[in-house]
């Protein structure tokens, strides 16, 4: 299936964000939850393998949006062959934008590859994170392969591809967690600090963090304690 | 393939490369790796990951068309911990200054200062009159021999068992390769990433009792 996302959010009248358009198509409905926050809603199961999601982001100079969506997102195999599920952000940012979805569970089985592609103008603000989790309960890890890509002025600052899963590159034992959780942020430079399978880097005037383990739970808390979480604007 | 590889390859050349380790180090004091199977598991994540982004800039940097600054700026990207970062642009130098006297070219004037490593390989290989696939294979082959070499001497192992580690990951290493040159051919750099290879850096980095640079 093919879902088509678009938000754009706008500095209006009075220093509010607004948001003129507000569109969604397939399998993602959109909800505003809030002045400069929208809710991401699955209409039907999945995604599954072959699905295709693009979702396309604008947020103008001055404005503010927070995308959070209302559950955790199951990414089943494809029915027949073994066709990944795709889920393309792309985002064009001279405010302030936070991406903060429900995690990602991946099946057994199934494939799901997320990317960001993030372009902020000077001065814009980001902040992205990614909850997943190979497998539901008792079952055997799927696949996830997340690409991140962030660009400021022009300049790459972030591009990176983690493959997470039996037979992904770098998933190997005695390291091949089963729950990963990454933020990446755009706006305030911090230096670099580590845990317990738990790092984060600094970034031309960001960072990212990077948390992983068997319990999806524990990795969010990780990840939080590196400073990762609770960046809400909206 | 020209005697120009197995030079560009050689651990001998004088570039400073047997001063890193590749995370070996700091594997090794983490227990992730402590014998010849834990080591061929290690290095395989490693030629996979930083392995496969090394062989793509390196390819890219081969091409004629090579916009130098621009890689370097995409290294950058794909390297954000700072030590890696820091190892990256130590190799890249020792590369540079071994390499502009063994093959002279007004190529290597379009380098950064200190550049990355992976960035350096492909102007040598360039210079060197090698392909941008030679110099991919170069990259992809040190991301693992050279740590290879570390974890033998760290952990006293066998010799020609780690020669037979690293000989049986050819397959890999040219797959890697082919790949990474196949990418850059069409435009592409590889983004593969380990943030395991980013922490054990960090880790690493900070520590008073290391044998190794990185």
């Amino acid at each position: 299936m093919i879902t088509r996302v678009e938000v754009v959010a706008r500095l209006g009248p009075g220093g509010r964000t607004v948001l003129p358009v507000v569109r969604a198509s397939g399998q993602l409905a959109v909800r505003r939850t809030g002045p400069a926050s929208v809710h991401l809603v699955a209409t039907a199961f999945g995604p599954l393998g072959g699905d295709d999601a693009e979702i396309r982001l604008v947020v103008e100079e001055g404005a503010r949006l927070g995308v959070h969506s209302v559950a955790a997102a199951v990414a089943l195999p494809a029915r027949q062959g073994g066709a990944p599920s795709v889920q393309r952000v792309h985002a064009t940012v001279a405010g302030t934008l936070v991406l903060a979805p429900e995690p990602t569970v991946v099946a057994a089985r199934a494939h799901h590859r997320a990317e960001l592609t993030a372009e902020l103008a000077a001065g814009a603000t980001l902040a992205a994170t990614d909850h997943v989790l190979l497998g539901r309960s008792g079952e055997e890890p799927g696949r996830w392969t997340g690409t991140t890509r962030v660009e400021q002025a022009g300049r790459p600052l972030l591009h990176t591809t983690v493959a997470l899963g039996p037979g992904a590159p770098g998933w190997l034992p005695p390291v091949a967690p089963r729950a990963w959780a990454a933020t990446v942020s755009v706006g305030a430079r911090l230096p670099v600090a580590t845990g317990q399978d738990a790092v984060r880097l600094p970034l031309e005037g960001g960072w990212s963090a990077t948390a992983w383990g068997s319990e999806l739970h524990r990795v969010v808390q990780a990840l939080e304690a590196l400073g990762g979480a609770g960046e809400e604007v909206a | 393939m020209t005697a120009a590889l197995l030079t560009l390859a050689d651990s001998r050349l004088p570039a400073g490369g047997h001063t890193h380790s590749g995370g070996v180090e700091q594997a090794i004091a983490a227990g992730y790796v402590t014998d010849p199977r834990s080591l061929a598991a290690f290095l395989l994540r490693r030629l996979q990951t930083a392995g496969s982004v090394a062989a793509g800039l390196a390819a890219a940097g081969a091409r004629p068309d090579a916009d130098l600054a621009l890689l370097d700026a995409e290294a950058d990207a794909r390297t954000p911990s700072p030590a890696l970062q820091a190892a990256s642009r130590q190799q890249g130098r020792g590369l540079v200054r071994v390499g502009r006297r063994a093959w002279p070219s007004p190529v290597w004037d379009a380098l950064p200062r200190a550049p990355h490593h992976p960035v350096a390989m492909g102007v040598a290989a360039s210079a060197g009159g090698l392909s941008p696939r030679d110099a991919a294979a170069a990259a992809a082959y040190l991301s693992i021999s050279g740590p290879a070499t570390a974890a033998q001497r760290l952990l006293a192992m066998d010799p020609l068992t780690v020669a037979a580690v690293t000989a049986r990951l050819s397959p890999e290493v040219d797959a890697v390769a082919a790949r990474a040159a196949d990418e850059a051919a069409a435009g592409r750099l590889p983004a593969d990433t380990d943030p395991l290879l980013d922490l054990l850096a960090e880790v690493h980095t900070v520590r008073s009792d290391r044998y190794f640079a990185s």
